[in-house]
């Protein structure tokens, strides 16, 4: 799969970025870098993060996705996880994911509120 | 006169012949008539002796089909590799009489849940002449009886968490009883899903009919409400009475990361708040 897999869209002042159903560890390090370069070359406010068709979370998923949080806060930008599945939600639980203070979000649409 | 006196006596014996054949016939018509009851006979090592019409409506061989096979022809393959068939016969043999429910094998290869007695033969100087075995199919009763275990498994799920949504954009979770791992579980899928489904950005937990809390219970609490944001949801913890207030306290949980109120009424009231929403009255919005 690696980067093709996943699509960033700057819309306006967002960064709308969409994962696949059961991204692979090439994937995972290839959206960091991608999100990276756009908060670089776009300097948006706010990364919208769609991960609703997302399957499966595994650890290396969700350090990435902290870690990246973290590191969009510094380029200075918000990160916002939309529309995790409750059958992921529950794993994530259970391994002790919390994606720290991350903003999440229901809906696309209530994430651009 | 002389000649009259032998007729009856010959009569009777012939009476007796008819009244013998008769009643053989009697019998089997009963056997082969009997709807609900599937009666054959084995020889002593199993073998199938007699057979009919009902089952074969049941087992689905023909008379020609099974006479003279094993009667393990009946019983799924994990039956026979434990021995199933021989000890049936065993424990016939030795105590009079066996009786089992189980599942039983058609010729298709179909299964049918059946009620089973195989009881031994024995002639008038007690030797064992083969086995009597009357099967009755119970499907239909053992169906009924599953649906009903599954229907109160269900009543019993939905009494232990229910999730309603009392508002738009708000759903309830009103939590009576003791929390262990297992409802604690439930509660957790039932609310992230109710949550998804209705995309209600406030879940409400209300733990007034909670009896008392415990770290476990507590940290149950805090995986679920961790749960709900990753959603992107937010949970409002209502019912927190003096002595639960106090417990939390004691046992060092923090909860200061968790919207928490007293009472189910300023819970709801600050869920409306987050989803600024406001109750006003009728006398105050014309006033």
């Amino acid at each position: 799969m690696g980067e093709f897999a996943i699509s960033v869209i700057k819309v306006r002042d967002t960064l709308l970025v969409t994962v696949p159903a059961e991204p692979d560890d090439s994937t995972v390090s290839a959206l960091q870098e991608r999100v990276l370069s756009a908060m670089e070359r776009h300097d948006p406010k706010r990364v919208v993060l769609d991960i609703s068709a997302v399957e499966t979370l595994d650890s290396f998923f969700a350090r990435t996705v902290s870690e990246t949080a973290r590191m969009v806060t510094l380029m200075g930008g918000r990160t916002i996880i939309v529309g995790m599945r409750p059958a992921v939600a529950i794993t994530a639980t259970q391994i002790g994911v919390t994606l720290g203070g991350i903003e999440t979000a229901l809906t696309v649409e209530r994430a651009l509120d | 006169m002389e000649s009259r006196q032998p007729v009856p006596r010959k009569a009777s014996d012939d009476e007796k012949a008819m009244n013998t054949l008769q009643h053989s016939e009697l019998l089997q018509l009963l056997v082969d008539s009997v709807k609900d009851y599937a009666i054959i006979m084995l020889d002593p090592r199993g073998n199938v002796i007699s057979w009919s019409p009902t089952a074969e409506r049941l087992k689905g061989w023909r008379h020609d089909e099974i006479i003279g096979q094993h009667f393990s022809r009946f019983y799924p393959a994990e039956d026979i590799e434990q021995g199933k068939t021989e000890m049936e016969l065993r424990v016939a043999t030795q105590e009079g009489r066996f009786e089992d429910e189980g599942w039983r094998v058609r010729k298709d290869g179909s299964r049918f849940w059946a009620n089973v007695v195989i009881t031994p033969l024995r002639d008038r100087d007690g030797r064992l002449r083969g086995f009597g075995k009357v099967t009755r199919d119970l499907t239909d009763r053992r169906n009924a009886e599953e649906k009903i275990k599954r229907q109160a498994q269900e009543i019993v799920e939905m009494a232990a968490v229910p999730v309603v949504q009392v508002w738009e954009g708000i759903v309830l979770v009103p939590l009576i009883g003791t929390l262990d791992s297992q409802r604690t579980e439930q509660l957790m899928e039932r609310l992230l899903n109710r949550v998804t489904e209705t995309s209600s950005p406030v879940a409400l937990v209300d733990i007034t009919g909670v009896p008392a809390i415990d770290t476990q219970t507590a940290q149950h609490l805090i995986e679920a409400i961790a749960a709900v944001r990753l959603l992107g949801s937010e949970v409002v913890l209502t019912g927190v009475r003096p002595s639960i207030a106090q417990t939390l306290v004691h046992l060092g949980i923090d909860l200061t990361n968790v919207t928490t109120r007293s009472s189910l009424s300023t819970g709801l009231r600050r869920a409306l708040e987050m989803l600024e929403l406001r109750i006003v009255s009728k006398g105050a919005s014309s006033a």
